[in-house]
């Protein structure tokens, strides 16, 4: 938006709002002035008739002469100026008192027929009357002028300071837009208004595109960094077969150490795209009702052959029916990466048992293993990416196990917690909000 | 077996179509989703391989385009997407199969075969033999010429598995989904142990092995 149209709509709404107050002015201003000349035009009208009743009285008890004589005094007594014609049968005209010309168009005039047949006419003067209604309108034409002068003015604020938060919003996206800085925030108005609402939903929208963008930064890195490794152990062992002299043999080794670098380019790709999907909140779960126990007959049954061959005794054991909504398959993922590790951690002769159940509102699956441990010291890191403990070093793995639990477990409102002792073992646990299996299936 | 491929990667397009020429297919490559549409039209063939990513036209637009011009020639999607949602997008489109790159050769051709097989509906078997290996899918015997191999339920889902893919190899990720019906890959290979397990039985005390393994690629039986 260019702030040629943010101007030109700031005017726009001036203009209405002056264009509303001038008319409205106008509207009481011509009512005014209709009412005021109604009014004047009445009131000499009701001074004529007065006047036509007294004459009537004056010639009814004096005749003719008394009349002529009131209106000589009338003349010199009354301030205003009236105007008195009386005309007998013939059309004569028997008394007539003009101060100025007879001219029907300037005078208010009234007509009296007397019981003999004689017509009294009075008249007067309409000029000071149209005087002060030119008067007026002079005044109401000088009023309108500064009620449109009042009424930009008075416009042009009003839109201003209501515009003002929308134009400072609008300046922070655009600075946004401009510099990438998503780290700014709108400063939210004073007032709990639409305005404050909609600068605060703002506020929210950034802070969600912030976490999504810092998440992504924090993905490129990892990906950066961690596919080093494997990429260069790939170049590595092509480079040594084409640089060694011609053996088939060599060749094939190479290239199946190319292909087994190669997938675990890609496990670890899935894998950090998969946590910070979830850690950003933009990993698409397809909940749905699952039970806990199945989830831990998947995982044992996954693992029974591999703890066999290993010597390790898994287990295990569920209390009363408990249903989570979750994702299965991420939720089976989790568990198995859960068991995995207890599995690859646990000597020969150890145990792995698998318990699962429901305390209170909390759905539990919890992994117990008699396995290496971990040392107090390291214990808050292992959820991190790509941690590795010291002894967990030799074992295979990518170092992404944990945090994968931990981001899906957190994406589904859920918990991980972790008890060890080092040479005694470890107990991982995952809680997630439990659900009702029957009666309730909209929490599903 | 006519195949048509419409990949606009000429190094991808080379080592696919290599690979199923080897496999005995007959393969016809397109660069372009315009003209692969267009040869998908006048050419009848068993299977159609197409990226998503296309230029010209892009692989959902020319399955539509397919479909609405009654063509119903089985589609193996191949697509750089991985999310659930491409995947459920390519299939309403008409897809038939759905393949996320990078993948194994082993497994595109598992499932070129196997949309094939679907097309043409052949038989179903009751027994499986590969040389003296014989299984029997109605009364679950394995036998090793006179040889009686009790096998449990997991190793003998896999045993079926290899001997229905006989002399083709197929990935760990076939086997987890097709044994364990599993989508995600545990991080300790539990396929491994598995196989190591089923060796034991139908290999070890005969002195001619039949389940091999290819570094790299993933098992093969016969």
């Amino acid at each position: 938006m260019s702030s040629g149209e943010r101007g030109s709509f700031g005017l726009r709404l001036a203009l209405w709002y002056a264009t509303l107050f001038v008319l409205g002015a106008m509207l009481i201003g011509v009512l005014t002035y209709t009412v005021t000349a109604a009014s004047l035009a009445q009131r000499d009208r009701q001074i004529i008739q007065s006047k036509l009743g007294e004459y009537a009285v004056v010639y009814r008890r004096g005749g003719l002469r008394a009349l002529r004589d009131a209106v000589q005094a009338e003349q010199v007594t009354a301030p205003e100026r009236i105007f008195v014609r009386v005309i007998g049968h013939g059309a004569e005209a028997l008394v007539l008192s003009a101060p100025g010309e007879w001219d029907v168009t300037a005078l208010e005039t009234g007509t009296l027929r007397l019981a003999d047949g004689t017509m009294v006419q009075v008249g007067k003067s309409s000029e000071s009357r149209r005087d002060l209604l030119r008067r007026f309108r002079a005044g109401l034409g000088l009023v309108t002028l500064s009620v449109v002068l009042i009424a930009l003015a008075g416009g042009w604020l009003v839109t201003q300071s209501a515009l003002g938060p929308i134009h400072r919003l609008r300046d922070a996206v655009g600075r946004i837009i401009a510099t990438g800085q998503t780290g700014e925030r709108v400063p939210v108005g004073r007032h709990e208004d639409a305005i404050a609402e909609l600068t605060r939903l703002f506020n929210v929208m950034l802070d969600k595109i912030e976490g999504l963008v810092t998440g992504m930064h924090g993905a490129l890195d990892n990906v950066s960094h961690d596919l080093r490794t494997p990429l260069t152990r790939l170049r590595g062992a092509a480079e040594m077969a084409l640089a060694a002299p011609p053996d088939l043999d060599r060749y094939r080794e190479a290239l199946a150490d190319c292909v087994d670098e190669a997938d675990r380019v890609l496990v670890m790709l899935d894998t950090l795209m998969d946590i910070s999907e979830a850690e950003s909140g933009a990993m698409p779960l397809r909940r749905e009702l699952v039970s806990l126990s199945d989830v831990v007959d998947l995982v044992v049954d996954l693992y029974r052959d591999v703890a066999e061959a290993k010597g390790v005794t898994l287990t295990s054991a569920a209390n009363d029916p408990t249903y989570v909504s979750a994702d299965r398959v991420r939720l089976e993922q989790a568990a198995a990466n859960l068991v995995d590790n207890a599995v690859k951690y646990t000597a020969s002769g150890g145990t792995v048992s698998i318990w699962s159940g429901r305390q209170g509102t909390r759905a539990v699956l919890r992994v117990t293993d008699t396995g290496i441990g971990i040392p107090a010291d390291e214990l808050p890191r292992i959820w991190d990416r790509l941690f590795r403990g010291d002894r967990s070093r030799s074992a295979r793995g990518l170092g992404l196990g944990l945090s994968l639990i931990k981001a899906v477990v957190e994406a589904h409102g859920g918990t991980v917690g972790v008890a060890s002792e080092p040479g005694r073992g470890s107990t991982f646990t995952l809680e997630l909000p439990a659900v009702e299996a029957r009666g309730n299936p909209s929490q599903m | 077996m006519r195949v048509l491929l419409v990949e606009d990667d000429a190094a991808i397009a080379e080592f696919v179509s290599r690979g199923l020429r080897e496999a005995g297919f007959a393969v016809d490559h397109c660069g372009d989703g315009r003209q692969g549409l267009e040869e998908a039209l006048t050419t009848p063939y068993d299977v159609a391989i197409v990226d998503l990513m296309l230029p010209g036209l892009d692989g959902l637009a020319l399955i539509d385009g397919m479909r609405r011009r009654g063509r119903d020639t089985p589609v193996l999607i191949l697509s750089a997407k991985r999310a659930v949602d491409d995947r459920v997008r390519g299939l309403q489109a008409g897809g038939d199969d759905y393949l996320t790159k990078p993948f194994a050769f082993a497994e595109l051709l598992a499932r070129v075969q196997a949309l094939v097989r679907r097309a043409s509906r052949s038989p179903e078997p009751t027994t499986l033999s590969v040389a003296d290996l014989s299984l029997d899918l109605l009364t679950r015997r394995v036998t090793r010429g006179e040889t009686v191999i009790e096998l449990r339920p997991r190793e003998f889902a896999l045993l079926e598995y290899l001997m229905r893919n006989a002399g083709r190899v197929v990935s760990k990720t076939m086997i987890l989904s097709h044994v364990w019906e599993q989508s995600f890959d545990p991080q300790t290979n539990v396929v491994d142990v598995l196989v190591s397990r089923l060796r034991d039985r139908i290999d070890r005390p005969f002195d001619r092995k039949l389940l091999r393994t290819v570094r790299g690629v993933g098992y093969v039986l016969g």
